[in-house]
C-alpha cells in the first residue's frame, strides 16, 4: 500500500484513514501495553547498536554498565557492601568477605546469564533485602566477625548475583559477544563495589581508631542499613 | 531496581540520578520553523511535540497562499520560470510539516494526533481549493500553456506544464461561471454524501457483534479465542451501564471487522454462527435503517456522472481514466473480462474440491459463501500441506532484509549502511543510508517493521522528504512501515512468507522513492498514476520467491541451515492456492466499480440492490462468492479515492508479471541490461513521462496478460 502523502504543493488525501478505520477499527491506546512495547523496542535498539560496535567499544560500554548498576542504580548492593564494611575494619577480614561476595555473585551472574539457573525475581529480591538486614544486624550483635561470616556472605553473594543477572537481562547481552560482555559487566560491578568501599574507607579513615567508633558510627550506620533492608523487604513482598 | 521515595536523601547518589532529566529541549521553539541541521535532514523527531503541528500547518498554509498570490499577481509576463517553477518552490513549510505529521499519524499515533487529523482535513481541503480555484494563477498557467510550442522546454518541463494545467482544468478552470457554480454545488453534495457513507459504514460495522459463551467456541484456536476475549474486555471497559458491562462479562465477541471475522470463519465449527456473522458482514449498509447506504451510493454515482458531463466527459470513469495508464473504460473492461473467465472457472473447480471434503466428512449441505474460509483451509492442508511454522525459522527479519538489500545490490549495485546516531520517532524504526554503485549518496531509508498498539494496521511506504534537482540536489528520506510480529524473548522476529512478500513489496515502493532522479519534486518517485505506481513495488515481490534468491538469504536462525528445496517447492505451489476465489471476488468488485462509474448523467437514480444484482448476474458470479465489496460497503469507491480505480491493483499485477517475465526470458533474474532499463525508465523517472511510455521503454512493447494468468494459476495448469 502506498500512503498518499503527496509532495505536491496542494494535496493530501485522507481517504486511507476512513477505509482503515472501517476495516480495522479504531486503535485502542493502552498505556501499560504501549510502555512495555516501547521498553522492548529500546532494548532491541540497544542490541542492534551493540552488535554493530567494534569489540573494544562494546567491552568498555559493558564495564560502564556494570559500574552504573552499582552506582547509582544498585542501592541495595551498595548497602550490602557497606554492611560488610561496617562489620570489621581489619583489612584481612574485610578482604575475605568481599572476596567471598565477589566470587559468589560472579558464579550466579554467569549461571543465570547463561540460562543455567532461573529464579524468579519475586523470590530473589526480598531475600536480597533480608540479606542486608542480616548482615547489618550481625554487625550490631557481634563485636568481632565470626569465622562463619565469609561463608554466609558467600551464600548472600549467590543471591546478589541473581539480582545482577536480572538487571543485566533487562539491559541485554549481545548474542555475538556473550562471554566478553558478561565479563566486562562483571568487571564493572567489581569496580563499582570497590569504589563504594574506598569512599567509605576514606570517610571513616580518621575516626576508625576512636573509642566511640563502634558506638557512634558502626552501630548507627548498621542500624540504618538494617532499616533500609527491612523497608525493602516489606516493599518487595507486600507493596 | 525500584526507586524509593527517600532516595534523594542519599546525597552522593542523587546528583547522578537527575542528570538525564535536565537535558530536555525547551518546547517553546517550534522545530518546523527552523532549518534542520540534522544528518541528511532527517526530521528532528525528538524535538517535535504534538503542539508544534497546528501552528506549523497554519503558518505553512499562510506562507503558501502568500507565495501563490505573489506568483499570480506578478507584474511581469508569465514565464515557465516565474510561474510553474515558482509554484514548485512554494509551500516548503507546509510540505515539511505534512511529511512528518501524516507519517506519524499512521505509524506512531496518539489520541491528540488523531484529533488533529480530523481537524486538519477540512482546513487542508479548503487550502487546496484556494489555490486550484485561483483564476489569476490559472490564467498565467494557461498563457504559458498556449505558447508551449514556442517555448524552449525540456520534456520534463513540458510534462510538468501539462500536469499543472490539467489539475486546474479538471477542477473546472475552463468552465463558465454558471457551470462553475454547478460544480461547486455538486462537489459539496458529494463531499457530504461520501462523509455520510463512511460514517454509516463505520456505524454498521461497529454496530454488529456476536457474543459467545465458552460453549460456542468449538474449533477456534487459542489465539482467536484470546483476541475475542480481549474484544469483550474492551467493550466491557467502554460500556456505560452495569447491565451492559455484565453483558460482556466472561464472554467472547466477534465483529464484522475483517481481523475479527476471518479467523472465525476459518476456524469455527459452528456453521450457524459462521452464517450469522458472514451475513451481517455482507448486509452492512443494506439494512433499511438510519445508516443505510443504498440511496447514498446511488446518489454519489449520479452526481459524479453529472459532474463529468458538465466537464465534458461521457462518464465519470472517462474523467478519471484520462489520467491513468488505461485511458478509457473500454480498456479497463477488456482487461477485467480477459481475467474474469479463467478466474471464475478456477473458482468453480475450487467449489467442487471443497464440496468433496464436505461430502467426505459425511455432512449433508452444499458449500455456501460462509463455508469458503473453513473448507478452503482444509483443501490447503490436504493439497499443499505447507506448514507455515516449518517455514518461519528460515525467515528471520534480518535475513529477509539482507535478502532484499542483496537483491537491489545485484540489480543496481546499491549498498545499505545502518546508521545508529540518527534520532527516529520510535526505537524500532531503523535507519539506513542508501548509496549508489559509485558510492554516492542516494537517500535515507527508514524501516519500521514491528506491530505495536499505536500503529495503524497494514503496510505502507511514504516519504518524510522528497527529491528534487531544482535548486541543488535534494535527496529523499523514505520510510516503510509494516506490522510484522515483534520478537519474543531472545528469538528474532520470524516472518511468514506473506510478510516476506509484503516487505519486498514495500521495499519496491521505497526504491521508487529513493532511486528517483527528477528536477521537480512534484513529479518525483511514486507520484505517477495509481494503476502504475504499484508496478515498481509488485515487481520486486517476484525476486522474493525466486529459489536462487530464497536460498541466498533464507537460512535457519538457529542452525544456519539453508532452506531445503522441498520446502521451496511446496511454498511456490501453495502460492496458487485459492486464486480462483481471490481473483473472482476482486474482479467482481472492480467490475461493479466500473459499472457504477460508467452510468450517464441523464439516467435515473439507480435502485442500488437491483443495479448490483444486474451487474453481477451479467458476468455470471456464482452464489458461493460475494464481490470483495458490495456497493453499500465499498468504501474505496464511495468514501475513498478509488472510484473507477479499483481495477488498478490488477493492472499493476499485469505489469509486474509481464515485466518480470522479461527477466525470465533473458534467463537471468539479474540480467544487467534489463536491470539498468528498469532503473532508468521506471524507478528513476517518477511521473516525468506518460506511464505507458515508461513501461514500453523498459519492456520494448506493451504489457500482455499471459504472465499474470500463469503466476496466479489461472492458465489451466493448476490441478
Amino acid at each position: 500500500m502506498l500512503l498518499c502523502v503527496s509532495f505536491e504543493v496542494f494535496s493530501h488525501n485522507p481517504d486511507e484513514l476512513i477505509i482503515l478505520e472501517i476495516e480495522q477499527e479504531q486503535l485502542a491506546f493502552q498505556d501499560q501495553q504501549m510502555t512495555d512495547e516501547y521498553k522492548a523496542a529500546l532494548k532491541r535498539q540497544r542490541m542492534r547498536k551493540l552488535a554493530a560496535m567494534p569489540w573494544q567499544e562494546r567491552f568498555w560500554l559493558f564495564i560502564k554498565a556494570g559500574v552504573q548498576h552499582i552506582i547509582p542504580k544498585g542501592l541495595d548492593h551498595i548497602l550490602f557492601v557497606l554492611g560488610l564494611f561496617f562489620s570489621s575494619l581489619i583489612f584481612r577480614s574485610l578482604l575475605w568477605q568481599v572476596t567471598a561476595f565477589t566470587l559468589a555473585h560472579t558464579i550466579t551472574l554467569a549461571l543465570a546469564a547463561l540460562d543455567v539457573v532461573q529464579v524468579p525475581s519475586t523470590i530473589v529480591e526480598p531475600f536480597i533485602a533480608l540479606s542486608i538486614v542480616w548482615i547489618a544486624v550481625e554487625n550490631c550483635i557481634f563485636k568481632k566477625t565470626n569465622k562463619w561470616r565469609p561463608l554466609i556472605v558467600f551464600g548472600f553473594g549467590l543471591l546478589h548475583g541473581l539480582g545482577f543477572a536480572a538487571v543485566l537481562g533487562e539491559y541485554g547481552l549481545p548474542k555475538g559477544s556473550f562471554v566478553p560482555s558478561l565479563v566486562a559487566f562483571n568487571i564493572g560491578v567489581e569496580l563499582g563495589q570497590l569504589l563504594v568501599l574506598i569512599t567509605a574507607a576514606v570517610l571513616v579513615w580518621f575516626v576508625r581508631n576512636k573509642s566511640w567508633y563502634r558506638q557512634w558510627i558502626q552501630i548507627p550506620a548498621s542500624i540504618m542499613i538494617a532499616l533500609f533492608g527491612l523497608f525493602w523487604f516489606i516493599e518487595r513482598v507486600f507493596l | 531496581m525500584k526507586k524509593l521515595l527517600f532516595f534523594a536523601a542519599i546525597v552522593l547518589l542523587s546528583a547522578c540520578q537527575n542528570q538525564t532529566e535536565k537535558t530536555e529541549m525547551p518546547v517553546s521553539d517550534n522545530p518546523f520553523f527552523e532549518e534542520w541541521d540534522t544528518p541528511f535532514e532527517v526530521p528532528p523527531f525528538n524535538e517535535i511535540k504534538n503542539e508544534h503541528y497546528m501552528p506549523a500547518f497554519k503558518k505553512g498554509m499562510e506562507e503558501n497562499l502568500a507565495e501563490i498570490d505573489a506568483i499570480a499577481n506578478n507584474a511581469e509576463a508569465p514565464t515557465f520560470a516565474n510561474t510553474i517553477e515558482e509554484m514548485e518552490r512554494s509551500g516548503k513549510l507546509l510540505t515539511k510539516v505534512q511529511g512528518v505529521f501524516y507519517n506519524l499519524a499512521g505509524s506512531n499515533t496518539n489520541p491528540k494526533l488523531q484529533e488533529l487529523q480530523r481537524e486538519l482535513s477540512p482546513l487542508l481541503s479548503a487550502h487546496r481549493d484556494k489555490i486550484i480555484l485561483n483564476e489569476a494563477l490559472f490564467n498565467r498557467v494557461e498563457t504559458i500553456w498556449q505558447a508551449r510550442e514556442n517555448l524552449d522546454l525540456t520534456n520534463e518541463q513540458r510534462k510538468l506544464l501539462e500536469d499543472r494545467r490539467k489539475s486546474f482544468v479538471r477542477s473546472g478552470a475552463l468552465l463558465n461561471k454558471e457551470q462553475k457554480a454547478q460544480i461547486t454545488e455538486i462537489n459539496s453534495k458529494i463531499s457530504e454524501l461520501t462523509t455520510a457513507f463512511g460514517q454509516n459504514l463505520l456505524a454498521e460495522t461497529n454496530g454488529f457483534e456476536i457474543i459467545l459463551d465458552k460453549a460456542d467456541l468449538d474449533g477456534l484456536s487459542d489465539g482467536t479465542i484470546a483476541a475475542a476475549a480481549e474484544t469483550a474486555a474492551q467493550k466491557m471497559e467502554k460500556a456505560e451501564t452495569e447491565d451492559e458491562k455484565t453483558k460482556y462479562q466472561d464472554k467472547y465477541v466477534f465483529t464484522p471487522h475483517r481481523s475479527s471475522m476471518y479467523p472465525f470463519l476459518t476456524e469455527s465449527n459452528r456453521r450457524d454462527l459462521r452464517e450469522k456473522l458472514y451475513k451481517a458482514y455482507v448486509q452492512r449498509g443494506d439494512n433499511d435503517n438510519k445508516t443505510d447506504n443504498k440511496k447514498i451510493a446511488a446518489k454519489i454515482a449520479k452526481l459524479r456522472a453529472e459532474r463529468a458531463q458538465i466537464m465534458g466527459y461521457e462518464t465519470y470513469a472517462h474523467f478519471v481514466l484520462e489520467e491513468r495508464m488505461l485511458k478509457t473504460p473500454t480498456e479497463v473492461y477488456n482487461l477485467l473480462m480477459q481475467l474474469w473467465r479463467p478466474a471464475l472457472e478456477r473458482a468453480k473447480v475450487e467449489v467442487t474440491d471443497m464440496q468433496a471434503i464436505v461430502d467426505a466428512e459425511g455432512h449433508d449441505f452444499e458449500i455456501a459463501a460462509w463455508d469458503w474460509w473453513q473448507y478452503s483451509e482444509k483443501v490447503r492442508k490436504a493439497k499443499y500441506d505447507l506448514d507455515e511454522a516449518a517455514l518461519k525459522p528460515y525467515l528471520s527479519l534480518d535475513n529477509v532484509l539482507n535478502g532484499v538489500f542483496e537483491t537491489t545490490n545485484k540489480l543496481w549495485g546499491l549498498t545499505f549502511t545502518e546508521l545508529f546516531d540518527i534520532n527516529t520517532y520510535h526505537p524500532d524504526a531503523r535507519v539506513w543510508e542508501v548509496k549508489d554503485k559509485d558510492g554516492s549518496h542516494l537517500g535515507i531509508f527508514i524501516g519500521d517493521y514491528f506491530t505495536r498498539s499505536n500503529k495503524r494496521g497494514g503496510a505502507w511506504m511514504s516519504s518524510f522528504k522528497g527529491q528534487s534537482n531544482l535548486d541543488g540536489k535534494e535527496r529523499p528520506v523514505v520510510v516503510n512501515v509494516c506490522n510484522f510480529p515483534a520478537p519474543v524473548g531472545d528469538d528474532p522476529s520470524l516472518l511468514s512468507f506473506e510478510n516476506v512478500t509484503t516487505l519486498f513489496h514495500e521495499f519496491g515502493h521505497a526504491m521508487h522513492g529513493i532511486l528517483t532522479n527528477v528536477t521537480y519534486s512534484s513529479m518525483a518517485g511514486t507520484s505517477g498514476p495509481r494503476d502504475f505506481t504499484e508496478f515498481p513495488a509488485q515487481i520486486l515481490e517476484h525476486w522474493a520467491s525466486e529459489p536462487e534468491i530464497l536460498k541466498s538469504f533464507a537460512t535457519h536462525y538457529k542452525t544456519g541451515e539453508v532452506i531445503p528445496d522441498a520446502l521451496i517447492d511446496k511454498l511456490l505451489k501453495a502460492s496458487k492456492f485459492n486464486q480462483g476465489f481471490a481473483n473472482t471476488e476482486y474482479l467482481a468488485a472492480s467490475l461493479l466499480d466500473m459499472d457504477w462509474h460508467t452510468i450517464k448523467a441523464e439516467e435515473e437514480l439507480k435502485d442500488t440492490d437491483a443495479f448490483e444484482e444486474a451487474s453481477l448476474s451479467k458476468i455470471g458470479l456464482i452464489d458461493e462468492i460475494a464481490p470483495r465489496y458490495r456497493s453499500t460497503y465499498f468504501a474505496h469507491i464511495f468514501a475513498g479515492g478509488y472510484a473507477a480505480g479499483y481495477y488498478s491493483y490488477v493492472h499493476s499485477a499485469v505489469l509486474d508479471s509481464d515485466g518480470f517475465e522479461a527477466f525470465k526470458e533473458a534467463g537471468d533474474v539479474f540480467n544487467p541490461e534489463l536491470a539498468a532499463k528498469l532503473r532508468t525508465h521506471v524507478y528513476e523517472k517518477g511521473s516525468t513521462e506518460e506511464a505507458m511510455e515508461l513501461y514500453k521503454q523498459f519492456r520494448g512493447r506493451e504489457p500482455k496478460i499471459d504472465a499474470l494468468l500463469k503466476v496466479r494459476g489461472l492458465d489451466g495448469s493448476t490441478d
